[in-house]
């Protein structure tokens, strides 16, 4: 004999428990969908926010680059020319250092020229070199100094530096760290910047400065007379002869 | 109850083996030409063989209401598990040697060369897996003295395969497996039963899907197509006398299926 109610209830029993399955998948699709969604929209509101804190840094980083590349492209470094009056006076005045500015900083030397460089560089020419040094840091120095009024830290230059090996960069902060005596550490970017791009003449030259300012002057010779021998440069053989004089002195 | 419109499909799926209920399906039929054709040979056994409620023993039970028309056939339908019980029944009911003595192998075999038949017996043996080893090796000297001629159904079980069993291997000439029913199949059974009986409006409210139910729950087993029907019947009867407005006569409730099903056990619940 049949009992359909109990029949009936175990026929719900089991359709749930055969649903069951279905029910869960359903459940657990939605709940994945809604999480996703928060996790979607958690994230667009973090991007939201973060690109205010972003646009600070990216201005500040923009401000910077705007700061330091032209510096960096146009305005090589010019400390050669610290050794260079002996050569200077024996040779052709102070003509040797003109031809190398760039027409932009040609017109800020005439800006700064009234701090009389020009005169400060004729008087060099008498002036034995080891003295002249300092005076011929004073008509480099406005661009130095522009360099470190500019809100920048050269620390975050060199981590810069260390993430994207800009060989521009390794020698801004090679030039940086000579200017303000760190010949270490100035010897060390320019080998950085060397081993990156070696065709950079001024990177080379700071990189033999900085030896003969370790007193490893043989070895900056050894640089620079291969250098030399690649490069056929110019400005690499004066600063060589530089050194040769120093020497013989 | 009594005139209820499902009380009369309800006792066709009743689970009872009878010839005359026997019916026609293509794959079915044209296997039971073969077993008709084989039996027609000098083959001394025959099997028939397939898992439990394919319809071995339907056809078994056909071929004899068939068979004994023109010749002497034997049914055991229940097996005689003792060999001398086996011997002197076959004995009695072949030969009509009535002694209720035990009968030796070798007083079996002199029976059967003094009693000559135009053809040869045929005993049919249903359920044969229950038998002894020593006596299916009997029935083997029995069938190749040509003493008699045994058409003999075998469950196939997936962990035995009885075919190859070597008393089988060597003697049966002719066997023939039996499958389950396809959905399709199922249906022209289900509706051939009750259109055979005249039940035209119940046999009308079984569509497609309703088959397509019943089938996936018996998988295509006869015996469980009919336990199914059964009681499927037996609940609609019962709706019919209490809940006549549950009842849609355009087609089956696959919900009354599925309780059917958890009545008759294919469902567990």
């Amino acid at each position: 004999m049949l009992n359909i109610p109990s029949l009936e209830r175990r026929w719900l029993k089991y359709k749930i428990k055969s649903y069951f399955p279905y029910i869960l998948f359903s459940l657990l699709t939605v709940t994945l969908i809604i999480v996703i969604t928060i996790f979607i929209h958690l994230e667009e509101s973090n991007k939201q926010t973060l690109p205010t804190l972003v646009k600070q840094k990216s201005k500040d980083i923009i401000l910077q680059t705007k700061d330091i590349n032209p510096e960096i492209i146009l305005e090589p470094s010019m400390q050669f020319i610290e050794t260079m009056p002996s050569t200077v006076s024996q040779s052709t005045t102070t003509s040797v250092s003109i031809p190398i500015l760039p027409p932009k900083n040609l017109a800020t030397m005439q800006k700064i020229a009234p701090i009389s460089p020009p005169a400060k560089i004729a008087q060099n020419v008498i002036i034995p070199p080891s003295l002249i040094t300092p005076t011929i840091k004073s008509t480099t120095q406005p661009s130095s100094i522009k360099r470190d009024t500019a809100t920048f830290d050269i620390h975050e230059i060199e981590d810069r530096f260390k993430n994207n090996s800009n060989p521009h960069l390794g020698l801004y902060i090679a030039r940086y760290h000579y200017d303000h005596g760190n010949y270490n550490e100035a010897y060390n970017y320019a080998l950085k910047t060397n081993s990156i791009n070696n065709t950079i003449e001024e990177s080379w030259l700071i990189f033999a400065k900085a030896m003969v300012k370790l007193g490893k002057t043989d070895q900056a010779k050894k640089t620079l007379q291969l250098y030399i021998s690649q490069s056929n440069s110019d400005a690499a053989r004066n600063l060589l002869d530089s050194f040769e004089k120093d020497v013989s002195k | 109850m009594e005139h209820s419109l499902f009380s009369k499909p309800k006792e066709l799926f009743i689970d009872i083996v009878n010839p005359r209920d026997y019916v026609q399906i293509d794959s079915v039929s044209h296997m039971y030409q073969n077993l008709k054709s084989s039996v027609q040979k000098p083959l001394k056994m025959i099997l028939l063989y397939g898992k439990p409620g394919t319809g071995k023993s339907m056809l078994l039970h056909k071929l004899h209401h068939d068979l004994s028309k023109h010749q002497k056939v034997f049914m055991i339908d229940i097996p005689i598990i003792d060999e001398n019980d086996f011997l002197r029944v076959l004995a009695q009911k072949i030969y009509g040697h009535v002694n209720r003595d035990a009968i030796t192998l070798t007083t079996f075999l002199e029976l059967s060369s003094a009693v000559n038949y135009p053809q040869t017996p045929i005993v049919l043996l249903d359920e044969a897996q229950l038998y002894s080893t020593a006596l299916m090796e009997k029935i083997r000297l029995i069938s190749d003295a040509r003493a008699l001629k045994f058409v003999i159904t075998l469950h196939k079980t997936d962990d035995e395969d009885i075919i190859a069993k070597e008393h089988f291997q060597t003697r049966i000439w002719e066997s023939i497996e039996l499958q389950n029913a396809s959905p399709e199949e199922l249906k022209i059974y289900i509706q051939k039963k009750l259109l055979k009986s005249n039940c035209f409006d119940v046999a009308n409210m079984i569509n497609d899907k309703n088959i397509k139910i019943i089938s996936r729950l018996t998988k295509g087993n006869y015996r469980d197509a009919n336990k199914l029907m059964f009681s499927l019947f037996s609940l609609y009867a019962w709706f019919e006398e209490y809940h006549p407005s549950k009842i849609n006569y355009n087609s089956l409730k696959p919900k009354y299926i599925e309780m059917a099903a958890i009545h008759t056990g294919l469902i567990h619940a």
